[in-house]
């Protein structure tokens, strides 16, 4: 086997010199992580965020021999690899209480299952049972549920009753499966090298038990940080690929705990790797894109699963893998056989604006190796999806700007809402499952009421495309939610809206002209819905869903796209130019708005200190 | 020479400058002995300049509305044509075969063999330059180039140039509409695939008229796109007039005073941009209405005007998105101080608040980025490189409540490129998305397909100084997106199956042939110096027939009947295909087909796109009967026999005729917001303007090959990997 030689670890000035001189590539050198803490500040209504710091993550230069090609003619149509900004993985090992908000929401209304347990705490409390591990993932989880406090109907785990499913046994019960490979010791290809933390152990050791890691991809480097460490500039390991780049990644929080932790990759090769810190030993996964050779443009475990999780594809499907499976090469004719007469006879012709192609069921009876099922959405890229809080829904965005609600227990396709106009790139649900917001290339951030088959509110603000959305849990209650959006101009937006407080403009004189209401009948539905009785009774979550979704076979499923003078508008609370580059990640946790850039400023912005966040 | 040698082997290594060395090189380099045809190449060059012409017109034929009209304009009635059939378009044809031995034999060399060919174009592509070959070899000689494939074209032809018109083919004198109309005829009737079409023609005329473009100066594409539509705008009123006059001619005795009023009219509103039938169209798709609300601060008084635009005109912001620049453009503006509003209730001039609002959306939305913004330091045109990101659709949010259809949705079509360090030099191509053969790449002869995500490389951040210039949007449905979105996705997923059957035989080689066929790393700079060394000679050998504007050597254009262009790159790429595949059976070792393969994924859905074209064109040929091709295979007939039966359509000729552009249709143009940038930056931009007209028109009166050259090595010396002109 050809293995790339391994880079000079400590390249040095003169040895630079000479290359120069000489006139080869040069070794490029190492450089680290930077810490800062410019000063820098927001006031919105509850108090002021005080950036707290940067963390400046390197970029890692050019792999020695993939020496990059400089193409000095811009209309070169030569393909350039995807790859995205920093996206950050969050994880703390420790029980870290859930957003009070969230429970007061929880407790003071009995929500039927639209309410399911926080995520968060579903997988804490799982996290003390983990020697249940051997009775397979379904069994696993649905001890999970009935354990929260919420009143909630736990969601069926996903492919609940295919027994091909169900993991074989281990002997030993208590003992986590780890990947194949040792990557320290690996003469894969695919990995260029792997720096481990010199008091790596000791630093494990001794960090707080509830102090946040963060996983963190920048260009064809993958870094694990230890923030709540005093130097969390040093990594505690740095993996550098030879060409791919990360472009998502996600932790398991069932699995996870002090000895352990699930970590999946997804690449620009379409490959995945699932990797295992603290082992440090890895499994590449779809090698060589034997399943699907399109990028992976994200990746998240099915929640309450230990070996499931899901990638979007660039070909715009949807892919659930098992981690432990070997890959097989996949071959969707063979396989539309064995499905329950849902096959399609080809790949054309299939409408998918009223349902999934399910390429390969969950259900079906040939388990024994990857994929466990694969869907196919629309031939357009899928950009994002996220899970309801709920466990049984999740809403894909695509670059063809609609946002699909599927029901993937199911299988089933329930709604497409439409975007603006452009691509979507983001989303995600509400902490209560009620609403769903997705941000995009129309400058706006969308709020969307799946249960109702509407469109809440456009919210203007952003001046270039929106690139992640998040809820600040800590401050939604029943019926104010706040959400925060971040975009490619920089700023950081935060939003606040109440469902009683919007109104709809008024100019509903020009409702009939145009070309959005030559949809009549379709909008006239939505906007009935929408606006009486529906908004009451948005407490039954999807059953109002559920009933349209029989009755609409004749109808399509796509929600038309609202006229703007139809539509309420939302200002945001905040904006604030959060970063020089375009950011590209955003996230909320107990005590700080976390902003990622694309070139790889990390940045922390620490709550109102004179309003703590009343988890701490 | 061993100073060359040396200088040489350094820039093999350090690849990134081996470009720019090239181009220093090639200026210490004499002169190889030059064939007619290397003339010709060369001469577009100096002449040439015309690439803000190419990538507007390119952009305007693929706007099919705008197309359509053109060419059905004016309505032919009997009288008009007298022979009973319809005009055709003078063309003259120049077969390049002869040239073409000629030139490889002057050139002494042989054709390179297949097995060269490869080992070439495989170090071109991993950035490396040919130490042996690089000698001799001028970047058109390299495959893979755009110089290349530019050669190519041309020797490849058939090279069309518009002949000398018939006097009063379309009952028009000739005219800068006639020209375009010429231009699109010949477009659409030619029946070969491929072919160069000179646009030297069209461009006298429209220098003729307009003076500031009289020069081979770097001229701005989106003055050029004024000018032309205001030139059709005029030429098409004068040409209703004077019907009208014939007709009131023809009606002789008492009638003759009451149509002549009646005429009167009809023609005299259509001046101030208000439809009259049968001229109207331009308006009907270009036009569109801004409403200026400019509220008196004083006595609460508003008033609206209404205003006419062919386009926006919007100013930048860093990491910003059109969307957003198209609101800027619409929000409220203090008049004050200097810029104080007259009202015409207080009788006076008075501090006020003015926004701009669009009352009508037009069919088609031309979008003016303005990257080329004056600075007082330099006291010249800078351009911003800033990031401005545009997306496939687009609604606009800056209407008046009693807009007509608000919600209009766009799609992108086309995009003006501008290459280049500022805006006195540099390089126009337009990425034109077509009806049948998807997004594709004009630069100048040059024609190639590239897949949808390529339209993204011109936000204004990647290197290479390429930023989207003019944006164009046309009106279209949701319901056609979607259908194009699917349809798109189906060719994908269609290639994407054949391949992967491909990979799994090959394993994966196809990464390697994917490289094969792409365009390489080249530097446009060099061939700008050849033209610089050919500049006298090229003036003096083919000077013949030129009346306004200096020698002009044809500067061809693109050509394309709608199969055409694509076919052109197409046919570069069909060749790469099979020597590839040689190569990959030498390759085989497992371990780099394992390399190939990964390289392969990354680059596989470009390629498929890529491939598409060929594949589709070969299916076609050799696969009728295919059922699975059945469906593309219908829908390119029908598109065939429209083309062709567009072909039977009948031209005609111009008589040279002066026509005065008048100063109201000039009124219309995009100066229109001289007065809002004004009021903003007080000294604003309309001194740019001048300065930049002046400096432009001044030195060049007559165009002198030493000036010329002067010009260019100054630029060469500037920026290396640029073609500093054409």
């Amino acid at each position: 086997m050809f293995v790339l030689p391994p880079p000079p670890r400590y390249p040095t000035q003169a040895a630079y010199n000479a290359a120069v001189a000489a006139g080869q590539a040069t070794p490029m050198i190492e450089t680290n992580n930077i810490l800062t803490t410019p000063e820098e500040q927001f006031l919105v209504g509850e108090g002021t965020y005080v950036l707290k710091e940067d963390l400046h993550l390197a970029t890692p230069p050019p792999h020695p021999s993939e020496a990059p090609v400089i193409n000095p003619n811009p209309l070169a149509t030569t393909p350039q690899p995807a790859t995205a900004g920093t996206k950050v993985s969050l994880l703390s090992f420790a029980i870290r209480p859930p957003p009070p908000a969230f429970f007061r929401l929880t407790s003071a209304t009995t929500l039927s299952e639209s309410i399911a347990e926080h995520p968060n705490e579903s997988r804490e409390s799982h996290d003390a049972k983990l020697s249940s591990d051997g009775e397979g993932r379904s069994a696993s989880f649905s001890d999970g549920g009935p354990s929260t406090s919420v009143t909630a109907v736990s969601a069926p785990a996903f492919g609940e009753g295919n027994a091909s499913l169900a993991p074989e046994k281990t002997k030993d019960a208590n003992k986590k499966r780890k990947p194949k490979n040792n990557m320290t010791k690996s003469n894969s290809s695919f990995i260029s090298r792997v720096i481990i933390n010199e008091s790596f152990t000791k630093k494990l050791a001794d960090r707080p038990g509830d102090g946040l890691f963060a996983f963190a991809n920048i260009n064809r480097a993958f870094q694990w940080l230890d923030l709540s460490s005093p130097n969390k500039a040093d990594y505690l390991t740095k993996i550098l690929f030879t060409k791919a780049h990360c472009l998502c990644h996600a932790v398991n929080r069932v699995t996870k705990g002090p000895g352990h932790l699930d970590l999946i990759m997804g690449f620009s090769t379409g490959e995945i790797i699932w990797w295992e810190p603290i082992s440090q030993r890895y499994t590449r996964l779809n090698k060589n894109g034997i399943i699907n050779k399109t990028p992976v443009s994200e990746i998240q475990w099915i929640p309450g699963s230990e070996n499931h999780f899901m990638a979007a594809h660039m070909d715009g499907s949807l892919v659930v893998y098992d981690k432990e499976k070997e890959d097989a090469s996949f071959n969707p004719d063979e396989e539309e056989a064995t499905v329950d007469g849902e096959g399609e006879a080809s790949v054309r012709g299939v409408d998918h604006l009223s349902r999934i192609q399910i390429l390969k069921s969950v259900h079906s009876t040939n388990q024994k190796t990857n994929p466990v099922a694969i869907w196919k959405l629309s031939n357009q890229r899928v950009n994002a999806f996220a899970f309801s809080p709920d466990n049984r829904h999740i809403a894909v965005v695509s670059e063809d700007g609609t946002m699909r609600i599927i029901d993937y227990l199911k299988e089933q396709l329930l709604n497409i809402f439409n975007a603006y106009f452009g691509g979507l790139s983001c989303v995600c649900w509400s902490p209560d499952g009620k609403y769903v917001v997705t941000g995009g290339q129309d400058d706006l951030i969308s709020i969307w009421c799946p249960s109702e088959r509407s469109l809440i509110a456009r919210c203007r603000g952003h001046q270039s495309w929106v690139t992640s959305v998040a809820f600040d849990p800590w401050r939604c209650d029943e019926r104010n939610y706040r959400f925060g959006s971040v975009g490619e101009d920089g700023r950081l937006c935060l939003w606040d809206f109440n469902v009683g407080m919007l109104h709809r403009p008024k100019a509903t004189s020009v409702r009939h002209r145009g070309s959005i209401s030559s949809r009549n009948t379709n909008l006239q539905r939505a906007e009935t819905q929408g606006t009486t009785a529906s908004r009451m009774r948005s407490n039954s979550g999807y059953s109002g869903l559920e009933g349209a979704e029989d009755n609409i076979q004749g109808i399509s499923i796509s929600v038309p796209v609202e006229p703007r003078s139809m539509t309420a508008t939302i200002p945001p609370v905040l904006t604030k130019k959060a970063d020089k580059d375009p950011l590209c990640w955003l996230e909320f946790t107990d005590e700080s708005i976390m902003t990622s850039s694309k070139t790889g400023h990390l940045r922390t912005w620490q709550r109102p200190s004179d309003n703590p966040a009343p988890a701490k | 020479m061993t100073s060359l040698l040396s200088r040489f082997k350094t820039s093999a290594a350090g690849d990134a400058k081996a470009a720019g060395k090239d181009a220093q090189k090639k200026k210490e380099e004499p002169p190889p002995e030059l064939t007619p045809l290397e003339k010709l190449l060369q001469n577009a060059g100096p002449f040439g300049n015309t690439c803000y012409c190419n990538s507007m017109v390119q952009a305007l034929y693929y706007t099919t509305v705008f197309r359509e009209h053109v060419l059905n304009y004016p309505p032919l009635s009997p009288s008009e044509t007298p022979e009973g059939f319809k005009p055709k378009v003078n063309v003259v044809v120049r077969a390049p075969q002869a040239e073409n031995g000629t030139a490889n034999q002057a050139n002494g060399k042989k054709p390179l063999t297949t097995a060269e060919a490869l080992a070439r174009r495989k170090q071109i592509n991993s950035g490396q330059v040919i130490p042996g070959t690089q000698q001799g070899i001028k970047p058109e000689d390299k495959p893979d180039t755009p110089e290349y494939k530019k050669k190519q074209a041309m020797l490849k032809g058939p090279i069309l140039e518009l002949a000398q018109e018939n006097p009063g083919a379309y009952g028009m004198d000739e005219c800068t509409f006639t020209g375009l109309r010429d231009i699109f005829m010949t477009l659409v009737e030619a029946n070969s695939r491929t072919g160069v079409l000179s646009p030297q023609r069209f461009l006298e005329i429209f220098k003729r008229d307009n003076e500031m473009f009289r020069n081979s100066m770097h001229q701005d594409a989106h003055e050029f796109y004024g000018l032309v539509l205001n030139d059709v705008i005029s030429n098409v009123e004068r040409n209703a007039k004077r019907l009208y006059e014939q007709e009131a001619k023809r009606a002789n005795d008492g009638l003759l005073q009451s149509l002549e009023s009646a005429f009167s009219h009809a023609v005299m509103p259509t001046s101030n941009g208000v439809n009259s039938p049968g001229t109207g169209w331009v308006h009907d798709i270009f036009e569109g209405v801004l409403t200026s609300e400019t509220k008196c601060l004083t006595c609460e008084t508003t008033s609206q005007r209404d205003e006419t635009f062919l386009d926006l005109s919007i100013d930048l912001e860093e990491h910003s998105s059109v969307t957003s620049c198209l609101q800027k453009f619409s929000a409220e503006e203090m008049l004050c101080e200097r810029n104080k509003f007259h009202c015409d209730h207080c009788g006076g001039l008075q501090e006020a608040e003015k926004r701009m609002k669009i009352k009508r959306l037009p069919k088609v939305l031309a979008l003016h980025l303005k990257r080329f913004k004056y600075t007082e330091d330099y006291s010249r045109l800078q351009k911003l490189f800033h990031r401005v990101v545009y997306p496939y659709e687009l609604r606009m949010f800056n209407t008046t409540e009693d807009a007509e259809d608000p919600d209009r949705l766009y799609e992108l079509y086309a995009v003006i490129v501008h290459i280049g360090g500022n805006a006195y030099h540099g390089h126009y191509v337009s990425v034109i998305k077509t009806e049948d053969r998807g997004w594709l790449l004009f630069d100048d002869e040059m024609v190639e397909p590239v897949d949808k995500h390529y339209v993204r490389n011109f936000f204004g951040d990647k290197p290479g100084m390429a930023c989207a210039y003019v944006l164009l949007y046309q009106e279209t449905t949701f319901e056609k997106v979607r259908a194009q979105q699917e349809a798109e996705g189906l060719e994908e997923v269609r290639i994407a199956s054949e391949k992967a059957d491909v990979a799994t035989e090959e394993s994966g080689q196809a990464g390697l042939t994917n490289g094969l066929t792409r365009q390489v790393s080249q530097p446009n700079a060099a061939p700008s110096d050849d033209r610089e060394t050919m500049a006298k000679l090229a003036h003096a050998s083919t000077a013949p027939g030129m009346v306004l504007s200096s020698p002009a050597p044809p500067l061809p254009a693109p050509f394309n009947q709608v199969e055409g262009s694509a076919a052109l790159a197409r046919s570069q790429t069909t060749k790469a295909e099979p020597k590839s595949k040689e190569e990959k059976k030498e390759a085989k070792a497992a371990e780099k087909a394992r390399k190939a393969a990964e390289k392969e994924e990354l680059k596989a859905k470009e390629k498929q796109k890529k491939e598409r074209d060929v594949q589709l064109r070969e299916a076609q040929k050799t696969e009728a009967e295919n059922l699975k091709k059945a469906l593309e295979e219908s829908k390119k007939a029908v598109e065939d026999e429209s083309s062709k039966s567009k072909e039977s359509a009948g031209p005609s000729m111009g008589i040279l005729n002066r026509t005065n552009r008048g100063s109201k249709s000039m009124s219309r143009k995009s100066l229109n917001f001289l007065s809002k940038d004004k009021s903003k930056r007080g000294s604003g931009e309309a001194p740019t303007e001048t300065a930049q007209n002046g400096e432009a028109v001044n030195p060049e009166k007559a165009p002198h090959t030493p000036k010329i050259k002067e010009r260019f090595s100054f630029s060469l010396g500037r920026k290396k990997s640029h073609n500093v002109l054409s």
